[in-house]
């Protein structure tokens, strides 16, 4: 390698990192006082360091500020949804495979936010497969426990989803047939057990070896 | 075999002289031993002078800043533009965003705004506008693949959720909606 090849490598191999700190400053310059701004890039420093995604912490900052929220409540909540995608990155690793992208982790912690446990999201993901990514399955669990299915059901329906061997709209269009339902008067839980058994019905028999907690090497 | 006996003798003679070994004396050896160990750079100098040594022309360099640029330029994610087309509910831009119409009913409202993740919680970016008499506000944004969570706000100091989405709280005592995009179906949840 030449000598000014040997400086882009340099800059090439720093970039990302000083243009990531640079992009949580520059977010977060001139709409945040100068205390938070600090203290959040102390906190995204931290997160990056554990792998985990920065731009859900500077959301949080911009949105208590632009919310009129004081100062000292915004910086609880920023270490909150750290501590979310801490655990649901912590829980997506604990499945085993290929590192969780920063999607599934925060949909992790959304769905962690929502009222799920770091248990349902490992059971989640290790249901998921290349045709029905961990991050869209959180999301989807997310989704249905915002809107009140009961923890147990969210998963199994979720699950049941993924086994049927449908495709991915099927899984995403779960929350909105649960909201069609509740619309026309069943309770959340109805609603998600009555799709569940739906599911469990046109279940396609999966291929020896599918499947997370089977081995899939196609996991996303 | 060697060339040696080729030589005529008196070069022979050089060579016999040549190759007899020359011993320095230890006190000699020791002062080059310490110049030479005076003159060669730390590790670190090492370095620097192999990093700056210029070793290709001006115009390489500026050919690979230019190329790099332009990969920036064509590689980067698109970014979120304004709408084209409405959509009753969503519609595939590409592979990576949306389009995805929001709508409030708010009959008394004077102006209404849509604020979230994907603006950076501004809430001058994404103005709704109205739709009919009966306070129907509206608007459609291209969002990118993902899960956002979004307000809207009314009379520019009201967040309101929205009544027709999940909500989850928002951590600071209001809620917020949730909206999760998915490129491979052109759905929203």
């Amino acid at each position: 390698m030449n000598r000014p090849a040997a400086w882009l490598v340099l800059a090439m191999a720093l970039g990302p990192e000083l243009a990531a700190q640079d992009d949580v400053t520059a977010r977060l310059a001139g709409r945040v006082p100068p205390a938070i701004a600090a203290a959040v890039s102390a906190l995204a420093d931290s997160a990056r360091a554990r792998g985990l995604p920065v731009a859900p912490l500077v959301d949080k900052a911009l949105e208590g500020v632009v919310k009129g929220v004081p100062a000292d409540r915004i910086l609880p909540a920023v270490r909150t949804v750290l501590d979310q995608l801490d655990a649901a990155a912590t829980a997506l690793r604990g499945t085993g495979g290929t590192p969780p992208s920063d999607d599934a982790v925060e949909a992790g912690g959304f769905a962690l936010a929502a009222g799920l446990t770091p248990g349902d999201l490992g059971a989640i993901a290790q249901s998921a497969d290349r045709s029905h990514p961990t991050a869209v399955a959180l999301q989807v669990a997310g989704a249905l426990a915002a809107i009140g299915v009961p923890r147990a059901q969210t998963v199994g329906l979720v699950q049941a989803s993924i086994q049927s061997g449908g495709p991915v709209g099927d899984l995403v269009s779960l929350p909105g047939q649960v909201q069609a339902a509740m619309a026309r008067g069943a309770p959340p839980a109805a609603a998600a057990a009555g799709l569940e058994r739906a599911a469990a019905a046109h279940q396609a028999p999966r291929p020896h070896g599918q499947g997370k907690g089977k081995g899939n090497p196609h996991r996303p | 075999m060697s060339h040696e006996l080729d030589l005529p003798p008196s070069l022979q003679a050089e060579v016999e002289t040549a190759r007899r070994h020359v011993s320095l004396s230890p006190e000699l050896e020791a002062r080059v031993m310490a110049a030479v160990r005076r003159r060669a750079a730390s590790p670190q100098q090492r370095a620097w002078r192999w990093l700056t040594a210029p070793s290709l022309p001006p115009w390489a360099l500026l050919a690979a800043a230019a190329t790099a640029l332009l990969a920036f330029v064509l590689l980067r994610p698109a970014s979120v533009g304004s709408p084209g087309v409405a959509s009753p509910l969503a519609t595939a831009v590409g592979p990576e965003s949306i389009y995805v119409r929001f709508i409030l009913v708010a009959p008394n409202a004077r102006e209404v705004a849509l604020a979230g993740t994907f603006n950076g919680w501004d809430p001058t970016a994404a103005p709704l506008a109205r739709a009919d008499a009966a306070g129907t506000w509206t608007v459609t944004v291209a969002l990118p693949v993902g899960q956002h969570q979004y307000a809207f706000v009314v009379d520019g100091r009201r967040w309101v959720p929205d009544p027709a989405a999940p909500a989850v709280d928002d951590g600071f005592g209001r809620k917020n909606s949730v909206v999760s995009v998915s490129a491979a179906q052109g759905r929203i949840l």
